[in-house]
């Protein structure tokens, strides 16, 4: 009798003795049979369907999660004291030692670096940004007192905020999580920074942030405020977006007036691309694909990562996805993977179609 | 000379401002932006923030890590004076 079952039936069986058994009078050995069939079928198929798979298909079914224990995450945390010259930055923290640190933005980039490492390790598998165990480097207190975070495609780096209208850029996980987000972008779909790709560009950074920071809190959709920034942005009515109403992260603020974003594709904002018009508004007009997720998130319910989530990872990762891809080619890739994930009619389906109803595109 | 200094871009898109006075002539104005203009083939940083230097009738996208030793001084100072054009 085969070790591992405590019946025959469930071992490997030719399938004319399968078939025999199927008839046998005895109802259990019948049912036994009848269940074993059933299976071999479907491992059968499986396995010639994973056989055929690419590798996108195999990364989106989950099929590349198991990597050697040598993939663990691998850091460092630089300090560049207020000046702006990366290279000459004084490494402060990193993985393989563990130091103790006492600055402040220290410790939130190890936060969030291990949470958004963790986020895309432990859900799809990624080891990293490329996937190949990138070091991830994070440089902190870089400049005087600059109000902004960025990715300069090789790194993350954090200005101290001016303290008056932006404090640390470091202050948010989903910051973090959105700056390590354009790296993966690049890896991945590496979508342009202009016009509707650049919006799509910083909108899965958003998404991705926010997602990071649900799951670094346990938030589920209903309970989170899916605001990006706000501790950033100083005063308590204050964020720097809002994924749920986009255009109401900050209204009447003193300095910098009201939220520019869209939420639907009809309030779209035709900005120059250049560098004064935001290479064609790609922080303004990512609040419609931003709203679009939320609304998509909202109507799956619980947690945003495991439906949601699983169906943008597929859309950044699909390499037939444009580089100069706009709304519209990612509301259909979008709908494609919700199908390829959930099958055609399913809730999921109809929740990321009404997403993008509701935002319009 | 009056020289003004814009910086734009960023997290949030927020536009930032800072001019001032100097004794700088045309023709060092001219050589100064030679060396300090902003390839516009640079790729472009996500979430960078972009300056541009105007003066007269010029202007011109520039990379302020070019700036040459003896304008340091001038230009942390205009750094530092940057106010945020409120947005309406």
């Amino acid at each position: 009798m085969c070790k591992n079952h405590v019946t025959p039936v469930h071992c490997i069986i030719p399938p004319y003795m399968l078939n025999k058994l199927m008839e046998s009078d005895n109802k259990k050995i019948a049912d036994l049979a009848i269940n074993t069939n059933f299976r071999s079928y479907r491992f059968r198929s499986d396995r010639l369907f994973f056989h055929s798979a690419s590798l996108y298909e195999k990364t989106i079914l989950g099929m590349l999660s198991k990597k050697s224990a040598k993939e663990v995450l691998q850091m460092e945390v630089y300090d560049c004291y207020q000046k702006t010259d990366l290279a000459s930055a004084t490494l402060i923290w990193d993985s393989k030692n563990n130091q103790k640190i006492t600055s402040l933005a220290g410790k939130n980039v190890i936060k969030g670096g291990v949470a958004s490492w963790d986020f895309y390790w432990q859900l799809f598998g990624r080891n990293s940004i490329d996937n190949k165990g990138l070091l991830i480097r994070q440089y902190v207190h870089y400049d005087k007192g600059m109000d902004n975070a960025y990715w300069d495609g090789r790194r993350m780096v954090y200005g101290d905020g001016d303290g008056t209208v932006f404090t640390s850029f470091t202050s948010d996980i989903d910051i973090i999580g959105h700056e390590l987000t354009h790296g993966v972008m690049e890896n991945e779909a590496n979508l342009d920074y202009e016009n509707q790709a650049g919006a799509l560009n910083e909108s899965f950074s958003d998404i991705f942030g926010i997602m990071i920071k649900q799951r670094f809190n346990n938030q589920d959709v209903k309970k989170s405020n899916w605001l990006i920034g706000e501790k950033v942005l100083i005063g308590p009515k204050y964020a720097l977006r809002s994924l749920k109403a986009p255009g109401t992260a900050y209204v009447n603020h003193p300095e910098l007036g009201t939220d520019p974003q869209p939420a639907t594709m009809d309030k779209y904002q035709n900005l120059p691309d250049n560098d004064a018009g935001d290479w064609g508004g790609v922080h303004i007009n990512s609040g419609i694909p931003n709203f679009a997720f939320y609304v998509a998130a909202f109507n799956m319910g619980g947690y945003s990562w495991e439906k949601a989530g699983r169906i943008w990872y597929a859309v950044l990762t699909d390499k037939k996805l444009a580089q100069n891809a706009n709304f519209a080619d990612v509301k259909n890739n979008s709908i494609v993977n919700a199908e390829k994930l959930f099958g055609l009619n399913s809730q999921e389906v109809k929740a990321v179609k009404q997403g993008w109803n509701e935002a319009k595109v | 000379m009056k020289i003004i200094l814009i910086r734009t871009g960023g997290f949030i898109p927020v536009k930032k401002v800072a001019e001032t006075e100097t004794n700088i002539t045309d023709q060092e104005l001219g050589n100064l932006l030679e060396i300090i203009r902003r390839d516009p083939a640079t790729p472009r940083i996500r979430d960078g923030h972009y300056y541009t230097l105007t003066a007269g009738n010029s202007s011109s996208g520039v990379d302020l890590e070019k700036v040459p030793t003896e304008y340091k001084d001038l230009f942390s100072k205009l750094k530092n004076n940057l106010k945020i054009v409120k947005e309406t």
